[in-house]
């Protein structure tokens, strides 16, 4: 099979891309543009790791091919800020001192970007499950709902 | 260790939480782990692996897979003439040679310009097997006449334990028997069992199992190897040990160490499991046999199948008592399951067993036995929380029967420093007695009745705790601390950071020095460049490597002083560093500053030495660190599902280097324990066939699932730690599992005995005890 033209807008820059057919938004992200904030930690859309957003919705890209991407708006972590420019989550995953190991942040907070997109001000469950389907094996993730907390510019919630 | 430093003031150094310095790389996705590296020419690997757990390999055709296009290289054991029969661990058994000795074994590799084409490769590759009859369970395959597993001659593996550094004094023998899977035995006594048994009021017998579990890291394993004209092979590693990872490959291999250079990339995760090599030498065989670069990724399904689980622990367990409480006997059988190749922590099981708490009279019998599933590693604490469910819930279970206080009875028998432990080491230095003693203090424990009492629409509640720990590693290290010409400090260790020890290495350098953080530098050097070091694990980064940094620290800052001494015209004794300045203590207009000296020591023809700080200790002393932890519950008798309503952590650290760094620390691990108590099990069918091989199946504890993990930090200096330091990692894994079954116990009136505590087993046990 021919490889394909992919044209989409990553990071709000338009992008043409060669991919192969069978390859996934993750991979066209990874290793056809260098983009390696995303990762992938199942392929099979379990860890969460992955996540981007799609037309600002949050979504596992190890599970969308390539090129159904095409025409649509991505953004990875490396489009949500940058070092001495951090987005107000980053800038509290540092202060909070979250980043263990933080091979699931960039999907973490992708995650919670798009959840406090939709939603300033949530409470800690909705902060739960707006991160719940991204794991952590470090962190315990109570610094990261301090954090996330923080970020929405709520008080800090529930310490228990 | 002397820590009083003579500074003019207090520099920004210990005890204060600072932000790790590759927080904003890692929230901006800019760090770089193995996969996200793409040198040009690069190759991707992929293995072929076994679908059976025991079968003879009686033919492999390659030459459909090889005349793929895009295909570089096709490798089978006959490929690669170094390897041997009789591996004596799984980084040996690179492939298969004749037979596979568990399901997902890697029989072939392949290399290929794209990982999709390495895959259809696989599919090419036709191999004939003869299946052959399969160990599954430890306990039967523990029996004479089980299928064997290894080859006979095989010598066992005990460089795991020997890595952990943990207990001394304890004789592993393998024992040539009919029962050919028993690969290692291990037995601690002391006094007349039999009669104090015969002599006890009280006398309790369970069985406790915890099956595999996995260690979870985030990042599957990886690596990139790439060989130079010259012969020399270069990884790029997700390791926790990178001098580890180059002495495996070279004696793999059969290359000289210095041949190798490990570069130890980010790590994300690693919790034991990347200690040991694993697809390192494989690697390093297709990036020489098609000079190209060469990157492997595990899948997550290649990680749950056929990565380095922790062995399954069975433990019969008879303990007796007085009827005043006296403890008088404990015997115990300890069964751990360690797949297809040797490599259990076996005499620290037993050491923990008979070692908390101080019994007059034990046997403990271990037995490490291989069944055809893929053998196993450390994980964090490895061994102990599976010994400490087994103890801590029998100690509970004692208390009730009793009807003493739990809390009371665990501190009447806990060991103090200066008694035997099971395998008559002194205990050393610790604070397992305060911290018990400060989580029975907490209002969730004080109100366990009042939580009990609250339970309503036909909820139960109850309320647990537990104390467990670990005895910390040991392994000698190196570091070096420089002064650069601006003035500011540079520290160099070899040791990979895996916890955030690096923010506190460099928080100790400040402070031996006497300058702020913001001065220091910290950086993981590569195995040609950096000081020799051992493992990132055992607990033992900060209180070994923290030691090399402080005495390479303080060694630069007196090189440091003698040349500002000499320039001033003064006594060494007479001058301070106060800023970025030496001084004459009293008359601080006459000073020095620490870049001049800096300068000095890297110019044209100048006699002023550079500052170079240097030490590279070895340890003797260890320094045990304690955990404890409760659990308010509810349990739903019907479903049999727990909530987790609080969770409380109380961790003996000795100093808190950097407080935020422990806390995630301890709140990680306590997730970690958690999760071996409530869902993760690693599930084989009768044929040695995982049967939940995707993190769907696998299931990890998510946010959703749990509630904030309350940190209580204690600290009782350790003697020999940098600043009174102790290992932080591992001790927060270890007692949640028996915390948790005494809670289920306090709530519902049942015990449980097998992790993990799933909802079908306490529903289960819940409708047969009614």
């Amino acid at each position: 099979m021919a490889k394909q033209v992919l044209n989409f807008t990553v990071n709000d820059e338009p992008a043409e891309v060669l991919v192969q057919p069978w390859d996934t938004l993750l991979d066209a992200l990874r290793e056809r543009m260098g983009l390696t904030g995303p990762k992938e930690g199942c392929g099979t859309g379990d860890c969460g790791a992955c996540t981007v957003h799609v037309d600002e919705k949050p979504v596992a890209s190890c599970l969308l091919l390539a090129m159904q991407a095409r025409g649509h708006s991505v953004r990875t972590i490396e489009g949500l800020g940058k070092p001495g420019a951090l987005h107000p989550l980053q800038d509290a995953f540092v202060r909070h001192g979250v980043p263990q190991c933080g091979f699931c942040i960039p999907g973490v907070i992708m995650a919670a970007a798009a959840l406090l997109a939709e939603n300033p001000h949530p409470t800690e469950e909705e902060i739960r499950y707006g991160i719940a389907g991204n794991l952590c094996r470090c962190t315990g993730y109570t610094k990261m709902l301090a954090a996330i907390t923080e970020a929405a510019g709520a008080p800090v919630g529930r310490r228990s | 260790m002397s820590t009083v430093m003579k500074t003019t003031r207090d520099v920004k150094g210990i005890g204060l939480s600072i932000p790790r310095p590759d927080g904003p790389d890692k929230v901006t996705g800019q760090v770089q782990y193995v996969a996200d590296l793409n040198p040009r020419g690069l190759l991707h690997a992929k293995l072929l692996r076994s679908p059976h757990a025991h079968a003879k390999i009686v033919r492999i055709d390659v030459s459909r897979a090889r005349a793929l296009p895009g295909v570089r290289a096709v490798l089978t054991a006959a490929d690669i003439p170094v390897l041997k029969k009789k591996a004596p661990t799984r980084a040996h058994a690179v492939l298969a040679i004749d037979r596979v000795v568990f399901a997902g074994q890697p029989v072939a590799a392949v290399a290929a310009d794209e990982p999709a084409i390495a895959e259809e490769a696989l599919d090419l590759i036709d191999v004939q097997y003869e299946v052959l009859p399969v160990a599954a369970d430890p306990l039967e395959s523990m029996k004479p006449g089980a299928p064997p597993v290894a080859e006979l001659g095989t010598e066992a593996d005990t460089s795991e334990a020997q890595a952990h550094g943990s207990v001394a004094g304890v004789t592993t023998e393998v024992k040539s028997s009919k029962a050919v899977n028993i690969s290692q035995q291990a037995r601690l006594q002391r006094g007349d069992v039999a009669k104090a048994f015969a002599e006890s009021d009280v006398v309790i017998e369970n069985t406790y199992r915890v099956p595999m579990v996995h260690q979870g890291y985030l990042e599957p394993h990886a690596v990139l190897a790439q060989w130079d004209t010259a012969g020399n092979l270069t990884l790029w590693a997700s390791t926790q040990g990178s001098f580890n990872t180059r002495s495996e490959v070279a004696d793999v291999l059969e290359l000289p160490e210095n041949r190798i250079k490990v570069i130890p990339m980010e790590c994300g995760g690693g919790f034991g499991g990347k200690i040991r090599a694993l697809c390192e030498p494989i690697t390093a065989v297709l990036a020489r046999a098609t000079n190209r670069p060469v990157r492997y990724v595990m899948t997550r399904r290649e990680e749950l199948e056929a990565g380095m689980p922790a062995p399954q622990v069975i433990i019969k367990l008879k303990t007796g008592v007085k009827r005043d409480g006296t403890l008088m006997a404990l015997e115990a059988e300890a069964i751990l399951e360690s797949g297809a190749f040797s490599g259990a922590v076996l005499a620290v099981a037993g050491v923990f067993l008979a070692s908390l708490y101080l019994w007059p009279h034990f046997d403990v019998k271990g037995f490490e036995v291989l069944t055809h599933k893929p053998s196993i590693a450390a994980y964090r604490a490895p061994v102990a929380p599976q010994t400490i469910f087994a103890i801590d819930s029998q100690m509970e279970q004692i208390a009730r029967k009793l009807g003493v206080d739990p809390v009371e009875f665990r501190l009447r028998h806990l060991q103090r420093e200066g008694d035997k432990m099971a395998n008559n080491q002194p205990w050393l230095s610790n604070g397992g007695v305060e911290v018990l003693t400060r989580l029975a203090e907490h209002p969730f424990w004080k109100k366990r009745a009042e939580w009990k009492a609250s339970a309503k629409d036909g909820k139960l509640r109850g309320t647990g705790l537990s104390l467990g720990g670990w005895l910390g590693g040991l392994q000698p290290t190196g570091a070096t601390v420089r002064l650069n010409p601006d003035g500011t400090l540079q520290v160099l260790t070899g040791q990979v950071d895996i916890a955030g020890t690096n923010i506190a290495l460099a928080q100790i350098a400040a402070t031996a020095y006497g300058v702020d953080i913001d001065k220091v530098k910290i950086t993981t050097g590569d195995t040609d460049v950096a000081p020799l070091t051992g493992l990132s694990a055992g607990s033992k980064t900060t209180y070994t490597v923290g030691v090399a940094v402080m005495q390479a620290a303080q060694n630069a800052r007196n090189q440091t002083l003698e040349i500002a001494a000499k320039e001033l015209e003064a006594s060494v004794h007479d001058l301070e560093i106060d800023g970025d300045r030496v001084v004459v203590r009293g008359v601080p207009d006459k000073g020095v500053t620490l870049a001049s000296i800096g300068k000095k020591g890297n110019l044209y023809m100048s006699k002023v030495e550079p500052v170079l700080g240097a030490s590279h200790p070895a340890f003797s002393v260890q320094a045990p660190a304690f955990c404890g932890q409760l659990a308010r519950i509810e349990v739903d008798p019907d479903t049999g599902e727990v909530t987790l309503h609080n969770f409380v952590v109380v961790q003996d650290v000795g100093k808190a280097i950097n407080p935020a760094q422990i806390e995630g620390q301890m709140q990680g691990g306590a997730v970690q324990s958690l999760g071996m108590a409530l869902t993760e099990a690693l599930m084989y069918d009768d044929k040695a066939r995982l049967t939940n091989p995707s993190l769907l199946d696998y299931r990890k504890l998510t946010a959703a699932d749990l509630p904030n993990i309350e940190t209580i930090i204690v600290e009782k200096p350790a003697p020999h730690g940098p600043f009174g330091a102790r290992g932080v990692g591992e001790p927060p894994i270890v007692p949640a599992p028996a915390a948790i079954a005494n809670a289920i116990e306090d709530a519902t009136g049942v015990r449980l005995t097998h992790l993990p505590l799933s909802p079908e087993r306490i529903a289960l046990a819940i409708a047969s005890a009614s």
